[in-house]
């Protein structure tokens, strides 16, 4: 009887099962938005030829540099001897692995030919900054994987269950030192290729620039460290399954600060130099992210929120150790960065180069569709859905946990064998 | 032993520096060699003919023949042209067009773009699209600064409307998620050349749109040859290139038009 009662099904609803119910339901409309994508092609998006990359490749873009604070911290903490910061970086490694699956997510629903995803891994075009992401993606990715392979071994069932894989999954951590410089190698490649990919475009000169590769690494750092320490202090004060150390991340967060300022550095002269002269298609690009449009995105999200505010709140200490304006500063850098991106890939497909020189320079427009913006969406709920179970299930951000040294490594045997 | 240390031997001292001299000379020619050989940017390999167009604007009345021509003999779908015609202002009283087919870049923006190769050159200077290994990602797109390239968003399954009026199909149609583009009519080229006929000359085997055009405003021919209609038609008139700036150097050379030869 007693056996019965315990499989007698209670339902409460308590705000984690609604926060899975909520992105469950987001990522049901992407389903269907992504099956209907599948089936009935990229008529249906509001792309355009003169618009072919719009939200997604936005959100491809975001996910990849908001990925970066695992290998930045990686670098961190395994190659320049900051080693107690090591579990910010453990966080960092999960949020990447989700940031760079999201990516592939996007991608996949972004080309035309998914069927032939692989072709980019099987037919080489060396010239290609598209190829060369490609490839450091897809072999980063596999990085990430070994990375958090200490990280997955933390799951109870498996562990019960098999305790000799979860052992053999916990013992990566003593390549550690060495996934970081592969990590660190692939990631400096292809998040300054990925600006580098607009940079190389001649004929659309608001892109054309060599600063753009250095733009998108640094802005790139600073998100992506920025978004990790964020969600581990917003974990910390939703659940009790997250237990962060406020002191480490109070000092990384400095970091972000003075980070800050070589990325506004950076990209204030990346527009102010835009004003020297007039340039057919630059200067009309500088005024669609000055003036037109994309003003607000330009002046108040990207410069104000993504970039002032923060500065100001981490580095003045005060606001700095006031937990709830450093979370909310970190947050903004990360959504400064995701405007960044969206700002520099629309303007240059905005803007209308005519190939007829008496011919004026025309504008176009964008907006993404309802099955656009309905899988996008779907991919963030995957994101944060992957985050809340790392959380739950695999103490993700636990700043208790004291990973054994990787530096000297111990391997005994467990028993004699015995035959 | 002690003047070993204080002040090495000559024979050393020559050895030692020999060795050094060695290692930075070949480690200058080696960086030397890689620079010259690296280039960022490719180009297209200059086989035997290198295919050329040539349009006079003087001649060109805008009547969009050469479009639906294109149209009928690549089965493109209505949506699309690979050969678009625009009306650039007037001339006098006249108006000035130009047609805009794929200008078939010597250093091509889509080629040096495509992550998989999908975009390439032919020895011919023809540039190619192989449609059964494009991803669909639209860097080609995004990169072209002629605006060549349309998106199969759709798939075209209708009818033709430009065939048979116009031509009959000589390719097949491209499926939905790829780039398409103007070959310069290759299909028709190859099979000329094969039949022993000149592209340019031969109806055969020259392209569709210089085929169709009612008022001879388009030439075509093989750069290579002086003798071509292109090579004569170059070297007897002025001649110019869309964004020539950007040194892509295209192979579609326009006529600017003259009122005095727009008038005859």
């Amino acid at each position: 009887m007693a056996k019965k009662s315990r499989f007698k099904f209670k339902f409460v609803i308590t705000p984690w099962l609604a926060w899975l119910g909520l992105l469950g339901i987001i990522l049901l409309g992407g389903l269907v938005g992504g099956i209907l994508i599948f089936w009935k092609g990229l008529g249906i998006t509001n792309l355009t030829d003169l618009v072919p990359w719009g939200l997604w490749i936005t959100i491809d873009l975001s996910s990849i540099a908001l990925a970066a604070g695992a290998f930045s911290l990686c670098a961190g903490v395994y190659l320049f001897g900051l080693k107690r910061y090591q579990p910010i970086a453990r966080t960092a490694t999960f949020v990447g692995l989700i940031g760079y699956t999201m990516a592939m997510l996007s991608l996949l629903l972004d080309i035309g030919r998914p069927d032939r995803f692989w072709h980019a891994v099987v037919y080489w075009n060396t010239h290609s900054l598209m190829w060369e992401v490609t490839m450091c993606v897809v072999l980063y990715l596999t990085v990430l994987v070994f990375e958090t392979m200490p990280i997955l071994a933390n799951l109870e069932w498996l562990r019960k269950r098999f305790p000799k894989i979860t052992s053999k999954m916990e013992h990566m951590h003593h390549y550690a030192p060495v996934l970081a410089i592969i990590g660190l190698g692939l990631s400096s490649l292809h998040q300054s290729s990925l600006g580098a990919l607009y940079g190389v475009i001649k004929a659309r000169p608001f892109w054309f620039k060599p600063e753009m590769s250095v733009l998108f690494m640094l802005s790139a750092i600073v998100g992506g460290i920025s978004l990790t320490l964020f969600a581990s202090m917003l974990t910390s004060r939703l659940t009790n399954k997250a237990k962060i150390n406020d002191a480490l991340i109070e000092r990384v967060a400095q970091f972000v600060g003075y980070l800050l300022i070589g990325y506004f550095y950076f990209r204030a002269w990346d527009v102010l130099s835009m004003t020297y002269t007039y340039d057919p298609g630059r200067s009309e690009g500088l005024d669609l992210i000055t003036k037109g449009p994309l003003a607000f995105n330009f002046w108040f999200v990207e410069m104000l929120l993504g970039m002032i505010v923060p500065m100001i709140i981490l580095l003045y200490k005060p606001t700095r150790m006031n937990r709830f304006w450093r979370m909310t500063a970190l947050f903004l850098v990360a959504v400064g960065v995701v405007a960044f991106r969206w700002d520099t890939n629309i303007t240059g497909l905005l803007v209308v180069m005519p190939y007829i020189a008496d011919q004026a320079i025309a504008y176009t427009s964008y907006r993404p569709s309802l099955i656009e913006a309905l899988t996008g969406a779907a991919i963030i709920a995957y994101g944060l859905a992957a985050f809340s179970l790392g959380v739950k299930y695999l103490r993700v951000v636990d700043h208790s946990l004291v990973q054994e040294e990787h530096a000297k490594v111990k391997v005994e045997a467990v028993e004699p064998v015995t035959v | 032993m002690s003047d070993k240390r204080s002040n090495p031997t000559e024979k050393n001292i020559n050895r030692r520096e020999f060795l050094k001299l060695t290692a930075v000379g070949v480690a200058v020619a080696a960086g030397t060699r890689a620079v010259t050989s690296t280039k960022a940017s490719s180009e297209a390999p200059k086989g035997r003919h290198q295919w050329a167009m040539v349009i006079d604007q003087s001649k060109c009345t805008g009547c969009n023949y050469c479009t639906l021509a294109c149209q009928a003999h690549n089965d493109v779908n209505p949506e699309i042209q690979w050969n678009k015609v625009i009306e650039d202002g007037t001339v006098g009283d006249m108006h000035v067009f130009v047609p805009r087919p794929c200008m078939h870049c010597e250093k091509a923006p889509c080629v040096e773009v495509c992550p998989v190769k999908a975009s390439y050159y032919r020895e011919d200077g023809i540039v190619m699209m192989d449609y059964d290994r494009c991803i669909g990602c639209r860097y080609c797109q995004v990169a072209c600064p002629y605006d060549a390239r349309s998106f199969n968003w759709t798939a075209f399954t209708e009818k033709n409307p430009a065939v048979p009026q116009w031509g009959t199909p000589a390719v097949e149609r491209r499926p939905r998620g790829v780039p398409e583009k103007c070959s310069f009519c290759y299909q028709t080229i190859d099979r000329g050349l094969a039949l022993g006929l000149t592209p340019g000359v031969d109806p055969n085997a020259t392209p569709a749109c210089v085929n169709a055009c009612p008022t001879g405003a388009r030439l075509f021919g093989d750069l290579n040859d002086p003798e071509s209609l292109v090579s004569k038609a170059l070297h007897e008139n002025p001649s110019y290139r869309l964004r020539e700036n950007l040194g892509t150097g295209p192979r579609v050379y326009y006529l600017p038009a003259v009122p005095e030869k727009k008038e005859a």
